[in-house]
């Protein structure tokens, strides 16, 4: 075991960080996943649970997440070590960024659990805070939105650039095409919303710095809810203390600090098994395997003190939610995707994954991370943003892939009815109302087949040139208008658009 | 005035009808510049109208490279009468290999998102089976381009290809459009163009004439085998679409939307980007003074 366990773990996180790029890769029009691209978020328990809780809710498919939430019964915080895909990034990046000896922060370990309980609090008072921190949502979010975009910015440059300077350049184009049907927009992803995601997932990277699995020991919820279970795990690090010479090398390597001063007593909250300290023992001495339920020994590292401050924690932060007030004018146009639930559950079950931002942007590229629309609690929840993008009439890509069914997966023809909000004409700045010219661009991509945008014809006599002339005047007609967004995309004004769509008549689904 | 319009066009369709076998046969001889065939298959009208017009070596010759422009502006199922025919399409690709064409481009710029577009209008699955090079048109691949004697433009973004090609065909689908009336041959250029193509609405005769300015296709042929005749361009209903099963070609594009306007129902000289055209000498708009040859299957 112990001259395999190293080359079995790196397989086990290449493959399972393989798999998670997979499920981002696949959240793509078209849309034919042969792996769910909600996996990993399905199996997160700490998202599954604390959506659950907070929303009221219960979904059998959620349930997956007790395999893992189970899994430290069995084999520990495994997980953390083998499984979790931020934290082989994490592993990959301390490579390059952390420092070769490894910083005791033994005294800052119970800010996860403190984390971890004020999240749970916050659940059952009905907020759902746990995306701020879960590393499952941070990762997918993290690749699937600004990184997808960065690396398909790459791509393309090179591409075209390489076909710019005369390197075939109809074989890159025809590559690039090729790609298009599958991996590739053909235009460029790029969005708004993303220096909160961008900024959560570079400190987590950045504290690295300070030493390795900075993150995994002191801040992960998730790593402190299965440390919880762990605490009762039988398959664990046993030191043979014949062989053991103090040598202490295990100990100074540990890149979660979860070996006692004694070397021969393991932190199993802590320990992640990547079972190093096997592998690097002169004297084999270390091994893993079940030990007897006798020998279990957990001390809950979380003091009565940091319970009751994480309690309060837990209600200053709900007493700040429920002070801050969102700008009104802005919380109009929080035009959420179609068949999202009424807003206080869609916030409580949003997991800021950024899944149908992705997918979104693959298709009509109206979805973005919301900040600064509604309340703190809708902020990074998906926003339909017309001047970005618009809803498609054919897709109905969002619902089906988001993992908690905030967004309700529709059929299309359903979907293709649903009123995202209500477009209005802004007559002040609309070109056939302010210079009494023909435009019609509005009307033109109405997609409704009726058209809910309309032209009245009336005659304008222009004072100028002393000439009439026959003008189409739009107006819409509530009762067809879905609210998709493309006319306020498509109107060719810069800035604001001469027709808006609010969330006036905005239908949400029951959850 | 429309209902007087519409008879004449309605005689002078089944008129062709009425024409002696031998006229046609005399007909054929000489090459057409403009043609109208109906009520036969889509690639068996589009071969016909061709034979008629002299055949496509009269437009394209051995190793040129030609751009085919049909409109796949919307993300809508051929049926639905927003896109061109998929097999008029593929037959017009034929053809130009056939003339011994060295590459054959087929592409668009959609209205809704490309991929949707392209593959719901079929014309891709088509093209590329007829020995097409269906491509996406992409951001950097747009070229800021005088147009000379442009009355209102005097610049635009266009397509690398459609400044590149040797020649270009159009294969516009006629169907309504509030704006301009009808649209046929002359508004298939915003597909060749990037920008903010919306812009180009006000002042639209303007702007579209002088795009066109810029663009000129050696042959224009219209799809106007179901044509979509409300709540175009991009439609969604199937009652709006008629089937008309005719396709009309020419080279002269003003004559070519004229009669397109004529099809739809639509006196020509209600379209002011069509009047503003012939004006500025890009071609006759006079639909008696210059009828078709008229070609029906079913006759």
């Amino acid at each position: 075991m112990k001259f395999y366990s190293r080359p079995l773990r790196l397989t086990a996180q290449s493959v399972f960080l393989g798999l998670f790029l997979l499920t981002v890769l696949q959240a793509t029009y078209p849309f034919q996943p042969w792996l769910p691209p909600e996996l990993f978020l399905w199996l997160d328990p700490l998202a599954s649970f604390s959506t659950m809780i907070a929303d009221r809710f219960f979904t059998p498919v959620l349930l997956l997440s007790l395999l893992v939430l189970l899994s430290p019964l069995v084999f520990g915080r495994a997980f953390c070590g083998w499984v979790c895909p931020l934290g082989t990034v994490i592993d990959l990046c301390d490579r390059f960024i952390a420092p070769h000896t490894v910083i005791s922060l033994r005294r800052y370990r119970p800010i996860k659990s403190i984390l971890l309980v004020i999240f749970i609090l916050l659940a059952i008072l009905g907020i759902q805070l746990a995306w701020l921190l879960d590393p499952l949502p941070i990762l997918w979010r993290t690749i699937g939105v600004p990184g997808m975009a960065l690396f398909f910015l790459i791509i393309d440059t090179l591409m075209s650039g390489l076909g710019a300077v005369g390197i075939f350049p109809t074989l890159f184009t025809r590559l690039q095409d090729q790609l298009a049907g599958y991996l590739f927009p053909v235009a460029r992803p790029a969005f708004g919303g993303l220096f909160l995601p961008v900024l959560i997932f570079g400190i987590i990277i950045g504290l690295s710095k300070v030493s390795r699995r900075f993150w995994c020991r002191t801040l992960c919820p998730l790593g402190a809810l299965l440390g919880l279970v762990a605490k009762f795990s039988p398959w664990q690090r046993t030191v043979d203390a014949e062989r053991c010479t103090s040598c202490a090398i295990c100990q100074r390597g540990c890149k979660m600090e979860a070996i006692e001063p004694d070397i021969m007593t393991t932190e199993k909250s802590e320990c992640i098994l990547c079972q190093n300290c096997a592998h690097e023992c002169p004297t084999d001495a270390i091994w893993f395997s079940f030990q007897a339920p006798g020998r279990m020994r957990s001390p809950v590292d979380l003091s009565r003190r940091a319970f009751i401050g994480s309690g309060l924690g837990a209600l200053a932060a709900t007493g700040f939610l429920a002070i801050n007030r969102p700008d009104p004018h802005r919380s109009d146009r929080l035009i959420r995707p179609p068949g999202a639930i009424p807003e206080n559950d869609f916030n409580a079950r949003c997991l800021r994954c950024g899944e149908c931002v992705r997918i979104c942007a693959t298709s009509g590229k109206c979805l973005q991370h919301a900040i600064g629309y509604g309340g703190l609690e809708s902020i990074l929840t998906p926003l339909a943003q017309f001047r970005r993008g618009y809803c498609e009439m054919n897709c109905n890509l969002c619902g089906q892939i988001c993992p908690t069914k905030a967004i309700r997966p529709l059929a299309l023809p359903d979907k293709q009815k649903t009123k995202m909000g209500l477009a209005l004409f802004i007559k002040d700045r609309c070109i056939p109302y302010r210079l009494n010219q023909n435009c019609m661009v509005c009307e033109e991509h109405c997609p409704v087949a009726d058209k809910a945008i309309q032209t009245e014809k009336r005659i304008y006599h222009d004072a100028s040139t002393g000439l009439a002339r026959v003008v189409d005047y739009p107006f819409v007609i509530p009762e067809l208008c879905i609210g998709c967004g493309i006319c306020e995309n498509k109107c060719p004004l810069s800035g604001e658009a001469g027709i808006i769509v609010v969330r006036e008549g905005e239908e949400r689904l029951p959850t | 005035m429309d209902r007087r319009q519409f008879l004449k066009t309605s005689a002078l369709l089944t008129g062709g009808a009425l024409l002696p076998k031998s006229s046609i046969v005399r007909a054929q001889a000489k090459a057409h510049n403009l043609v109208l065939v109906k009520n036969g298959q889509p690639a068996e009208m589009v071969s016909k109208a061709l034979d008629l017009l002299g055949g496509i070596q009269r437009f394209v010759a051995t190793g040129e490279v030609v751009l085919l422009k049909p409109n796949i502006s919307w993300d809508r199922a051929p049926e639905y009468a927003a896109t061109t025919n998929p097999e008029l399409v593929a037959e017009m690709v034929r053809q130009c290999r056939n003339a011994g064409a060295k590459k054959v481009i087929v592409l668009d710029n959609p209205c809704n998102d490309a991929r949707r577009s392209y593959a719901s209008s079929r014309i891709p699955e088509y093209a590329e089976k007829a020995g097409a090079e269906v491509k996406f048109m992409r951001e950097n691949q747009y070229v800021e381009t005088p147009i000379p004697n442009g009355t209102k433009l005097k610049s635009w973004l266009f397509h690398q290809d459609a400044l590149t090609a040797d020649k270009i065909i159009y294969l516009p689908i006629l169907k309504h459009h509030r704006l301009s009336g009808a649209t046929i041959g002359f508004k298939n250029v915003m597909g060749l163009i990037g920008g903010n193509r919306g812009r180009i609405h006000f002042p639209f005769a303007e702007n579209i004439v002088d795009l066109n300015r810029r663009i000129v296709p050696v042959l224009t042929v219209v799809d106007a085998i179901r044509v979509l005749k409300r709540n175009g361009p991009g439609g969604g209903n199937l009652h709006d679409v008629e089937q008309m099963n005719t396709v009309v070609a020419g080279i002269d594009r003003v004559l070519v939307d004229a009669w397109g306007a004529r099809i739809f129902g639509h006196d020509p000289y209600t379209y002011d980007w069509l009047k503003l055209a012939h004006a500025q000498g890009l071609g006759e708009i006079d639909t008696e003074k210059r009828p078709p040859f008229i070609f029906d299957f079913k006759a």
